[in-house]
């Protein structure tokens, strides 16, 4: 592979390469603000500036500036090399940079944050992003002196509200163009400009609309600064006590890659966001993917119930033995989860086999929007790995109904809260006995002889297969809350009490829980790393 | 009372033969600090003796392991809680080392005076303490009363009598009071006129020179392998002070001598120590003319040291610098690095590992007492049981020291 020298550092690029890119790719960093890898190339932050080499034998491109000088107490004239921004420089073979080791660098870099910061405002104590703010990163590594301006800021729009999700706040703004390139470019939706110029340049929305497409939060993310926030996170947790887990997104077919961030102490999980995939999910998310962690607090099912009635786990692993044992294996229809993962319904599956379950079915959320950026219309993660598993496609949910009806099935055992179908939450009500282990209420908890509490896909590791039939791994995050525990447990735990062998752990992708790194550690952090 | 029988042969009364265990510690009133003694004894002779630390043990190392940089301080005042600016100055010294910063002139001289203030109070709490579990109760008070004044310049300077917490990477914590120079001129003079007092009362004394001379011996060579430093090595008669030998801070550039001793004794050991107070107050006397009346206290680097509060409030560079110091903790770039300073016992050094985060991968420390302790089994073997509270009192153990 061809390479080019930055610093004392050889470096490998591919034809077409910037230097910024390039060396984003080889992990050398290169100060930048308005770059980012998945958007165009805007150039104008100018903190990317390089110092470049002229070809050997010819003389390198120069400015006449003037010096300050205060020892004579004058200007004094002097030349100092053209500077070219790295993001927009693309790279030859052989070609030298220098990015630390050039004076005049360094001298630029320390002036692009002074003007940035010149008309910032005190804010940090009470900015969201405060702790992975770019401005705050680059001030101690390459300015680290105080500014020179003596005069008030320029006052601009705060607390600007651009919509349903984003609060935006002009003074904090460094109009990096990232937020109205990514809704132009990504989310194709060109709601976000900019207006006036110099000290007074902000973004603003496009005249009677509001920033309400399907990823308004991409644009908090891509902030490199505390400008954008989003409501949802907007003062609710310091990312300085956050730790981030590596999970897989469960919103819908396409299995976005994602860091769960929750706090440790608390056990609460406070954010989703992208983590990058190229072949999954490049560097985005949808806004739906990124609030679907708050089903992880709300409408829990929490403690086991025996005919609606809270109930220890045990008395209620004692009706399910109870329930399983006298009824006959052909009366029993089992319903996997599409919205579990591989490792859940393999247990159940393995259960079923012991017990002669023939007839299976399949739970989970029905169908929605879907667009040809990264939303899925099936809103399941896993629906892809339940049919990989039964080797077949599970039976229509309306034989099951009709089934229970006609007395052919007696007894349900299920994964989820709801059958799933095209539209709607599914048959409702469901006829007939039922053991449902499930995280919410629905359809199919709603009467049900016994209901296990499952945990949520943050409070145990599993893998899902997405609709590409990729299977991806999730780590857990917190401990599974209430007296929750994870369904490939319950289901152990039931076939030891009918007496039948465990289910054994699937074999390959990684189902230990691993040490989550703090948020700030995380060597990809998506959006904010680029 | 029955008559003895005074007809039976001595050969066949039965004597316990077997030597006593006898436990010493770790709550007797002659263990300051908590160690516990084994003695085997045979009559009064001992025959074996086991040192046991490990009744103060607080995992320092691993603690600071947790925090930043900074929040090591409050530790490390905790080590040798009789002299902790000494450690204050000795862990800012090695972060420094590790930064490859240079703290300005006045702080140099200032760190000088505060830990020879301090390297006095040490010397007269062991000094004074030994004499008292002799029996000497006045001078030990005498002593005292002069610690008494030195905190009160301590309390003064650091608003903190015993754990200041009071250094800081790149300076310290506040630059010297108005009237540091005036208050330190004053009192150690009269520091130096009790101790002659204190010491005319106890060199004097029969009882008390026969209970330190000749007692506990320990050689150069001995002393050397056992890995002493400080006064107690000085008294087996080799000249280490690394003060002298390994100068820091502005040590080079002041004139002081290192006294040593002839014997190795308890009495030696007493002496260097009486003798090292008069260096120090010669030390502190030089610096007091030399510490510049202004100029900074700290380094001019943003990345260590805390911008002024009013900055903090109404700059953003401000905020951001104070952010970053306080929320992620010094950046101390990667590397490891031994930093050695002469503490009250001795030689105190730190061997820092960072990774280059803001806290610290490991630290080591290497505790003068935790090796001056570990002579005390040669010390005391062979000789009588009273021979134990001289023995234990010249080497000035401290508990927090033998954290290991």
């Amino acid at each position: 592979m061809a390479t080019f020298k930055l610093d004392d550092q050889d470096i490998e690029f591919l034809p077409g390469d910037t230097i910024l890119k390039a060396a984003h790719r080889a992990g050398v960093d290169i100060p930048h603000y308005c770059w980012h890898p998945g958007l165009s190339v805007a150039a104008n932050c100018r903190m990317c500036l390089v110092e470049l080499l002229p070809p050997p034998g010819r003389a390198a491109l120069k400015l006449d500036v003037l010096r300050w000088d205060p020892e004579q107490k004058s200007y004094i004239k002097e030349q100092k090399p053209k500077l070219v921004p790295a993001c927009q420089q693309s790279v030859g073979e052989g070609m030298q940079v220098l990015s630390q080791n050039s004076e005049h660098v360094q001298k630029a870099r320390a002036a692009v944050q002074e003007l940035l910061l010149l008309n910032h405002p005190v804010d940090c104590p009470i900015c969201d992003q405060a702790g992975e703010c770019r401005l705050q990163d680059y001030w101690l590594n390459h300015q680290h002196e105080k500014k020179r301006m003596r005069d008030e800021p320029v006052h601009k729009p705060k607390a600007v509200v651009f919509g349903p999700t984003i609060v935006y706040d002009a003074e904090r703004c460094i109009v990096c163009t990232r937020c109205v390139r990514f809704c132009e470019e990504v989310a194709k939706d060109p709601v976000l400009s900019l207006r006036e110029r110099g000290n007074q340049n902000e973004i603003v929305l496009a005249p009677g609309r509001q920033l309400d497409h399907d990823y308004t939060l991409m644009t908090e993310l891509v902030c490199p600064v505390g400008a954008l926030t989003a409501q949802d996170f907007r003062f609710k947790a310091r990312v300085w006590f956050l730790r981030s887990a590596r999970t897989v997104c469960v919103g819908c077919a396409t299995g976005c890659n994602a860091y769960t961030d929750y706090d440790p102490r608390n056990q609460q999980v406070y954010r989703h966001r992208p983590r990058e995939n190229p072949t999954v999910n490049g560097y985005w998310m949808c806004d739906a993917g990124m609030l679907d962690y708050q089903r992880i607090h709300h409408h829990r099912i929490l403690k086991a119930l025996v005919d609606g009635k809270s109930a220890s786990r045990s008395s209620a692993l004692d009706r399910a033995v109870a329930l399983l044992s006298g009824t006959p294996s052909g009366k029993i229809a089992g319903v996997l989860g599409a919205e579990y993962s591989q490792r859940d319904n393999a247990a159940l599956l393995w259960l079923g086999k012991q017990l002669g379950i023939e007839a299976w079915f399949e739970s989970g959320r029905p169908d929605g929007k879907a667009d040809d950026i990264l939303m899925h219309a099936d809103k399941n993660p896993n629906s892809a790995g339940v049919r990989r598993l039964l080797g077949s496609e599970p039976r229509p949910s309306s034989e099951l109904v009709q089934g229970l009806e006609a007395g052919s099935f007696e007894l349900v055992l299920a994964l989820g809260s709801s059958l799933k179908s095209k539209e709607g939450d599914g048959p409702a009500p469901i006829p007939g006995k039922r053991i449902v282990l499930s995280r919410h209420p629905g359809p199919l908890t709603e009467g049900a002889q016994v209901v296990l509490p499952a945990c949520s896909w943050v409070e145990a590791a599993g893998s899902y297969v997405n609709a590409q039939g990729v299977e991806q791994s999730s780590e857990a995050a917190i401990e599974p809350l209430g007296d929750s525990a994870a369904p490939f447990e319950l289901v152990g735990a039931l076939c030891a009490a009918l007496g039948h062998p465990p289910p054994e752990p699937p074999k390959g992708r990684g189902h230990r829980r691993e040490a989550s790194a703090p948020v700030n550690d995380s060597g990809n952090q998506g959006a904010s790393a680029s | 009372m029955e008559p003895l029988d005074l007809d039976l042969d001595a050969s066949e009364i039965e004597l316990e033969n077997e030597p006593m265990l006898l436990n010493i510690g770790p709550a007797h009133p002659a263990t300051h600090g908590t160690v516990r003694l084994v003695v085997e004894l045979s009559g009064e002779v001992i025959q074996r003796c086991d040192v046991q630390i490990g009744y103060l043990h607080r995992g320092f190392e691993k603690m600071c392991e947790r925090g930043n940089w900074t929040q090591v301080f409050p530790y490390v005042d905790r080590c040798n809680y009789v002299s902790p600016m000494l450690n204050n100055v000795g862990f800012a010294l090695a972060c420094e080392k590790m930064l490859g910063i240079v703290v300005p002139p006045r702080c140099q001289y200032y760190r000088m005076i505060l830990g020879e203030l301090a390297r006095i109070a040490d010397h007269l709490t062991a000094a004074g303490a030994m004499a008292m579990e002799l029996g000497a109760f006045t001078p030990f008070l005498w002593m005292m009363k002069v610690r008494e004044m030195i905190w009160d310049v301590f309390e003064e300077e650091t608003g903190a009598r015993l754990t200041h917490s009071f250094g800081r990477v790149g300076g310290m914590a506040r630059p010297p009071t108005e009237s540091f120079v005036e208050q330190v001129g004053q009192v150690v003079p009269h520091a130096i006129q009790v101790l002659g007092e204190a010491e005319r009362l106890l060199v004097t004394n029969r009882i008390f020179l026969d209970r330190l001379q000749g007692v506990g011996v320990m050689s150069a060579e001995d002393a050397i392998s056992l890995g002493w430093t400080g006064p107690t090595l000085r008294a087996s008669g080799v000249p280490y002070d690394v003060r002298k030998a390994h100068p820091y801070l502005r040590y080079g550039e002041v004139d002081f001598d290192v006294p040593v001793g002839e014997h190795g004794d308890c009495y030696d050991r007493f002496m260097v120590r009486i003798e090292e107070i008069r260096q120090s107050a010669r030390i502190i006397e030089q610096c007091l003319g030399l510490i510049p009346a202004d100029g900074p206290v700290n380094v001019d680097d943003p990345r260590v040291v805390l911008p002024d509060k009013q900055d903090v409030y109404t700059t953003i560079e401000g905020t951001i610098q104070h952010f970053k110091i306080v929320m992620e903790g010094i950046k101390i770039p990667a590397g490891e690095a031994y930093s050695y300073t002469e503490g009250g016992n001795g030689e105190l050094g730190f061997y820092l590992v960072s990774d280059g985060s803001g806290t610290p991968y490991r630290v080591r420390i290497r505790p003068p007492s935790f090796y001056v302790t570990s002579g005390l089994e040669k010390l005391v073997t062979g000789a009588m049981m009273a021979d134990v509270v001289p023995c234990f009192g010249s080497l000035n153990m401290i508990g927090g020291e033998c954290d290991h």
